[in-house]
């Protein structure tokens, strides 16, 4: 699609900057930065791709009107999700089930919590729900598991309940989520023939469950519906006041939004709940990419801020979905990449236990306010972040590039006082002590994300993101017995490289029961259905049939069973033999996963879900690799520091520091070695070495 | 004692490894088993112990499990060492509810772990299988009538799965693939968990894992002794109710459960004596049910901060007398024993909410999780017959789990909050229960006025209506209503109960479809008013009985306790709960003394000041002090008492010149001194159940009881509401708290 002069952009709004990074087919990146303007997040954007133009050395016109894809991830959903400011929404259900997002299953007490949490029983509450009680009507209809009609839908009550919610509440918007509709959504296509009646300039935003997932479970898919009317006048006011900026300010190409899936689609396509974790969507895309580009099929992606340890994975070459994912602590339908969290950060609490000596990292953060207390803004608990200081791996002087300057002093005597005292240790071994503790703890997280995939660690290489991910990837990785750490110095800007060379992508999970020995009819029908509604968005979306690719998944599982296991076709459609070999692929992984033996064929096995993601490709650029220089990169050393290792062995050496923009590709440096990014720090172990890549990343081995 | 000694670094690590490895554990069994109340109701757990048999750490999960195998463990060691002894690779099917677990559905798989040739320690997981064989739920008279009932036999053998065992203990039970799920995930559980303690053990060193596990333990006991430590000392005391099938009348027969706490320095002991006597249903505890409720009851309430090791119940003592429904004597039946805990867990709670607020921390006290009046009467949860897909089943359907938290000093409780038994557990989706099971909902919704009263009420229960759709074989426990509240207790004032509807059935029929197509929709007052077919309650309450197709059933799930004087809630909380639905006007009048106005949109606020003040001084009016006086101390000296601790919302001790007394907070009443009652000399008003309650029990029986509720005689806020039971005799006036000056 795209000729030899074109540009992608792609953009990435986050919490405190708005990135963006262009890109030409002939492998050229540029990246730029603006502050994120959460009072209009428009103007951020634009401020970015001025910025851009300025680093393109063009107008900032011309820039726009030679993009031939315009690609826009942003965190206006999930913000208005987290500060739960959305419009006024009310909610249509069956009658008789008006409580349910109120139940939430009973679930929803702990959904989204941490186990610390969890247990402190009389103290957790549910979330106040985002449809308050009062504007929850139920009409008269019902429709049984199977799709059959047994109550026949109510206009009367559908009618009411528009007048009620419009006029006399003053809806925004309205959701629609009435029982099994997954199975058959005959009621709510009448409902919305009947909205259109009663609001015929449409003025409410609606949203409808089985629109949204057509699968069996209707708390989750309640909270799908109610959370995309929540977001959908914001969502659209913010996308539609940028794309008629873009298009003023020069844009002739698509305007395409980055969706939680890891895809792509035009505004037109995209619902406002599929704009949800589209940040975290881009940085599982980037990874994706570059695992693809640097031949690596299995990577765990682990990114470590201030507060949380985020864990991602790719296997295979592609990320994973959560079955219901969490997001503010509601339980939803929609194919949102699996992204696990833990407490654990650089402003992670340590502290010693007062009626068991025991150390303790974690959960507890100081946050960044008032953050470790080598900020010296007010902390005083020990921090991740301060025994990183006090073991010499980070620069007082060079946080952060040098943008925040820490006092060491403190750290060093909060560490004695604190930690080292009480337990009777040198300041260090305190100190390192708290860095091996939280690098084992997030080590165990790593592999609780693993084992659940039916992989090992050992399989995997690691991709370390965030301020403080770089500067603990040696520890935690040698823990798991990985030896590949890859660090990207364009890390910053990866989700907005990710959002860049994203896919248009388009998702249906359905609900449904072939139990074995299945005739193949059954299933090609559905994926004969699923696969014309998803061709049709992609001829929306501007591509030919020939130009889609559909990848399916059959989740299966031993007949009643909760949980099922997911597995890729191998086959566009199914034929006798097929399910045969379907049945055995079954059988084998689910004894990779659970052990032999564990499977038990007498219990009956059939499939309960197909999944099927069309993917129209786009154009991405192929990374222009560097010329390749041997040397150890001594040019780069700006100067030396004690640093204190804990591998191999514990203590103090005197160590280089690298600046690593003076590094080139091909220079590999050994440890002891510290290497300095803009962003973060590298502590290179004795024995250990790292790599410049011809694309400049850094591969870490240990 | 000198704690063992570790390198504290390396001891963290392996601390929150091990714990990861038994998450491992527990992934694996929820995603291998087909149980819904194991992979959503959250009932299983994976857990290790050292050599001897002492739990080292249980993971999240049921918190029954995590008291209950120990004994199994050590058990197995005193009878299977020689014959058929134990080696590596060996796995042991275990349900005996007398030496472990609550009742035979309690299975666990339990595994020996070698290294070098050594015994060094025991992994185990547990689930909450709902299949024994046996009579169906509810029938049996003895243990043997519970299905299977194995005190240890190898289903794996040297890392050889015995097809031969497997077949004939799942041969013995109704669902045989269902129970083979999760006896297999439960073995899978443990290949998991057993294979990485290996792992931690050439990372560590077999010496570090010893001595660590070792360290675990003391470091609870450590924790829980320290909690201990910050509280007052005292004794607090508290008796619920429960109720049963007297089999020779075919009615209902109450028990009591009473329980004496007494907290000194870092030791807590509980004396059950006065406890009822044991039935000859399957409506009793054994000693190790028991001792599984305490321990849950105080993991949650108590000791939530404290690893879950078996160190932490090393400061407790437990007396139970024998032959009592809490330590039933073999062969009694036992399979409703976790109702029995049920109410157990809320007899303690009881106890121990009350020290904990003595104590300050507010934000530990709950009213009660469960509890409601005639909970215990009609149809069960228990399901019997075949499913749509022709399966033969004895399932539990779950929705139980959808119970009401109870009210705080700060706050309501939390609306179907789960389960205090579990502290992850949730309730299916009705789309996929309707996929499997024969039943169509109409409704499944917070229960109206059905969560006990207060300033802060406790949260709501759950209600269902459901009609039998779709299978000619289904029958369902059966129980008679007992008409006393069942394990329920408010604090501060607040009510145990609500005024819950009724578990019960309608012959609603078949010609149920033409009506819903017509446009009607049952809801609970038509099925009480007879619209919808007669309400069948059937002569001599059997166990069991069937529910033909079109049967259309109604049941509820306790709600909490609440918390405070009902005539403090504000009157905006009325409101909105009238808004919602989840409380009648009626209620909002007679109980929290809240006019609305007549469109019911806002409150009439001089109407609701007026009635309540209508409503104090007829505490006054239509109650009286046990004692015949409101003191036993000079009143005019209230003011020159210092206060000490404030152990109740309303309640404080106070001091002048060395002597101690009770005191109001709010008005500065005094009472008597603190070895004295403070009860004796409140205002005393005693209600009727049967007044009390808007509805009649189906059975046309009375309900049995009576709410003893105390207010101030200085300022009339109520302090306490008590349940009693003439019948089952006792001193009405239950000295509830008494605190170590």
């Amino acid at each position: 699609m795209a000729e030899a002069k074109d540009y992608i952009i792609g953009i990435d709004t986050g919490g405190t900057f708005t990135d963006v990074v262009v890109m030409s087919p002939s492998g050229e990146v540029w990246t730029a930065k603006a502050s994120t303007t959460p009072d209009e997040f428009s103007r951020g954007v634009m401020d970015a791709l001025t910025e851009a133009s300025r680093v393109l050395d063009v107008d900032r016109a011309d820039l726009l009107k030679q993009a031939v894809l315009f690609k826009h991830g942003s965190t206006v959903a999930t913000n208005a999700l987290i500060t739960r400011t959305g419009v006024k929404v009310g909610f249509i259900t069956t009658r008789g089930f008006e409580d349910t997002t109120e139940i939430m299953r009973a679930i929803g007490r702990v959904d989204g919590l941490s186990e610390e949490e969890i247990r402190h029983a009389t103290w957790v509450t549910k979330p106040d729900p985002l449809v308050p009680r009062e504007r929850v009507l139920g009409v008269r209809e019902r429709i049984d598991y199977r799709g059959e009609v047994v109550v026949p839908l109510s206009r009367q009550d559908v009618m009411d309940a528009i007048r009620k919610l419009v006029d006399e509440e003053g809806c925004e918007a309205i959701a629609v989520s009435l029982l099994h509709a997954w199975a058959n959504s005959k009621h709510e296509d009448d409902v919305r023939a009947l909205a259109r009646e009663a609001d015929p300039s449409n003025k409410v935003f609606w949203s409808f469950g089985s629109e949204l997932a057509q699968v069996a479970g209707e708390y989750a898919r309640a909270n799908t519906a109610i959370i995309n009317s929540f977001l959908g006048p914001t969502v659209d006011r913010y996308l539609g006041g940028l794309q008629t900026k873009l298009e003023e300010g020069g844009l002739e190409g698509p305007f395409l939004i980055m969706q939680g899936n890891g895809g792509v689609a035009h505004r037109a396509h995209a619902t406002p709940v599929s704009n949800l974790q589209s940040g975290p969507a881009g940085g599982a895309i980037a990874s994706a990419y570059v695992a693809g580009l640097l031949g690596h099929p299995n990577v765990i992606t682990a990114d470590m801020g201030g507060t949380s340890f985020d864990v991602g994975l790719i296997t295979e070459g592609y990320w994973r979905y959560a079955a219901e994912p969490i997001v503010e602590r509601f339980r939803m339908l929609q194919p949102i990449i699996d992204i696990q969290s833990i407490g654990a950060g650089g402003g992670t609490i340590a502290r010693v236990d007062e009626e068991t000596g025991r150390l303790l990292v974690g959960p507890q953060s100081a946050g960044a306010s008032p953050g470790p207390v080598c900020y010296d803004s007010g902390g005083e608990e020990v921090t991740v972040t301060d025994c990183d200081l006090v073991l010499g791996i980070i620069d007082p002087e060079y946080f952060l590039g040098g943008r925040k300057s820490l006092n060491k002093e403190k750290a060093e005597k909060a560490v004695e006082e604190k930690i080292a005292k009480p337990l009777g240790l040198s300041n260090v071994e305190a100190a390192a002590g708290v860095y091996d503790i939280v690098n084992s703890k997030m080590s165990d997280l790593i592999r609780q994300q693993v084992v659940r995939t039916g992989h090992l660690p050992e399989e995997f290489v690691i991709y370390a993101f965030g301020g403080a991910g770089p500067v603990h990837a040696g520890g935690f990785s040698a823990e798991l017995g990985i030896n590949q750490i890859y660090i990207f110095p364009t890390s910053p800007v990866f989700s907005a490289f990710g959002v860049a060379s994203a896919d248009v992508i388009h998702t249906r999970v359905i609900t449904c029961q072939y139990i074995f020995p299945a005739q193949p009819e059954g299933p090609n029908e559905r994926l004969d259905t699923i696969e014309k509604e998803l061709g049709e968005a992609m001829t929306g979306e501007g591509f030919k049939a020939d130009q889609v690719e559909y990848r399916r998944f059959f989740t299966m599982r031993y007949r009643r069973q909760t949980a099922g296991v997911e597995i890729p076709l191998p086959w566009d459609r199914m034929t006798d033999e097929r399910l045969q070999e379907l049945q055995q692929m079954f059988e084998t992984k689910y004894e990779e996963l659970y052990g032999v033996g564990a499977g038990y064929t007498k219990a009956g096995i059939e499939i309960s879900a197909i999944r099927v993601d069309a993917v129209g490709l786009v154009t991405k650029p192929e990374l222009k690799p560097q010329p390749v220089e041997k040397g150890d990169g001594s040019q780069a050393v700006k100067g030396k520091r004690n640093v204190y290792f804990t591998r191999p062995e514990r203590g103090f050496i005197e160590t280089p520091v690298y600046d690593n923009a003076l590094l080139k590709a091909g220079n590999e440096v050994a440890g002891p070695a510290i290497l300095e990014l803009p962003f973060t720090t590298i502590p290179v172990p004795p024995g250990a070495r790292v790599t410049v890549d011809r694309y400049l990343n850094l591969v870490m081995e240990i | 004692m000198e704690p063992t000694a570790v390198d504290p670094i390396r001891y963290e690590m392996y601390f929150h490894r091990l714990w990861a490895i038994g998450e491992e554990g527990r992934m694996t069994l929820q995603r291998v088993t087909a149980s819904p109340i194991v992979a959503q109701g959250g009932e299983c757990m994976s857990s290790f112990y050292d050599a001897k048999g002492v739990m080292v750490l249980a993971c999240s999960g049921h918190l029954r499990f995590a008291a209950a195998t120990s004994q199994a463990i050590k058990n197995m060691m005193e009878y299977f060492q020689e014959s058929p002894g134990f080696y590596d690779g060996d796995q042991f099917f275990f349900n005996d509810p007398y030496v472990a677990g609550s009742h035979t559905y309690d299975m666990m798989v339990i595994k020996p772990i070698f290294h070098g040739g050594e015994l060094i320690a025991w992994t185990a997981t547990s689930t909450h299988t709902a299949d024994t064989g046996g009579v169906l739920r509810g029938g049996a008279l003895e243990v043997f009538h519970e299905g299977i009932c194995i005190s240890g036999l190898k289903i794996v053998e040297k890392g050889e799965f015995r097809e031969d065992v497997f077949r004939t203990l799942t041969g013995m039970c109704r669902d045989p693939q269902y129970v083979g799920l999760d006896m297999k995930a439960m073995i899978a559980g443990n290949n998991v968990c057993a294979d990485r303690y290996l792992g931690l053990v050439e990372k560590f060193g077999a010496d570090f894992v010893e001595a660590a596990g070792r360290r675990m333990i003391e470091d609870s006991e450590a924790k829980a002794r320290a909690k201990l430590r910050s509280l007052p000392d005292g004794t607090w005391v508290s008796r619920e109710y429960v109720t049963t099938l007297d089999r020779k009348s075919r009615k209902a027969v109450a028990q009591q459960l009473y329980c004496t706490m007494t907290k000194k320095g870092d030791e807590l002991e509980f004396d059950l004596e006065g406890t009822s006597p044991q039935t000859d249903t399957d409506h009793n505890s054994t000693f190790p049910s028991t001792a599984a409720h305490i321990t849950l009851a105080l993991t949650n309430a108590l000791f939530w901060d404290v690893p879950w090791s078996d160190g932490k119940m090393r400061p407790v003592t437990l007396k139970v007398p024998e032959g009592s429904i809490l330590n039933c004597t073999f062969p009694a039946a036992c399979g409703a024993a976790p109702r029995v805990g049920n109410v157990l867990v809320s007899t303690i709670c009881e106890c121990v909410s009350k020290m904990l607020y003595a104590a300050g921390r507010a934000d530990d006290v709950n009213a009660s999780t469960t509890g409601n009046l005639a909970y215990a009467g009609g149809p069960g949860y228990f399901y019997g017959g075949h499913t749509r897909d022709g399966i033969r089943v004895a399932q539990g359907l779950y929705d139980i789990h959808g119970a009401g938290m109870g009210g705080a000093p700060l706050r309501d409780g939390v609306n179907t909050g789960g389960h205090m038994n579990i502290p992850s557990a949730g309730i299916s989706d009705i789309e996929r229960i309707e996929m499997q099971y024969p039943f169509l909902y109409f409704t499944r919704g917070h229960n109206p006025d059905g969560s006990g009263f207060g300033k802060y009420r406790g949260g709501l229960g759950s209600y269902r209506l459901y009609w039998i759709y779709g299978s000619q074989d289904c029958s369902v426990d059966y129980k008679p209503y007992g008409g006393v509240a069942q394990g329920g207790y408010g604090l501060c004032g607040g009510y145990p109960t609500g005024k819950s509807v009724l578990r019960y059935m309608v012959d609603a029929g078949m010609e149920l479809l033409d009506r819903v197509k017509d446009g009607e929709y049952p809801d609970g007052a038509g099925m009480r008013d007879g619209t919808w077919g007669r309400v069948v309650h059937p002569d001599g309450v059997p166990e069991r009985v069937a529910l033909p197709e079109g049967s259309l059933l109604i049941d509820y799930v306790a709600g909490g306790g609440g918390f405070g004087d009902p005539l403090e809630r504000d009157p905006a909380l009325v409101l909105r709960d009238f808004g919602r639905g989840w409380l009648t006007a009626k209620i909002g009048e007679e109980v929290y003394g809240v006019v609305l106005s007549d469109d019911g949109r806002s409150v009439d606020t001089a109407a609701t000041q007026s009635l309540r003040e209508r409503a104090r001084a007829e505490r006054k009016q239509l109650g009286a002090p046990p004692s015949g006086k409101t003191s036993a101390l000079d009143p005019g000296q209230a003011a020159e008492y210092d206060s000490v601790l404030r152990f109740h919302a309303s309640l404080e001790i106070a001091r002048r010149d060395g002597q101690h007394a009770i005191r109001c907070v709010h008005c500065g009443h005094l009472y008597c001194g603190p070895e004295e009652n403070y009860k004796n000399y409140a205002l005393r008003r005693i209600v009727d159940l049967n007044d009390y309650m808007e509805d009649a029990l189906p059975s046309g029986e009375p309900y049995i009881g009576e709410y003893h509720e105390y207010s101030c005689p200085g300022c009339r806020v109520q302090l306490q509401v008590d349940l009693f039971c003439p019948a089952m005799g006792g001193d009405p006036i239950l000295w509830d708290t008494r605190i170590d000056v």
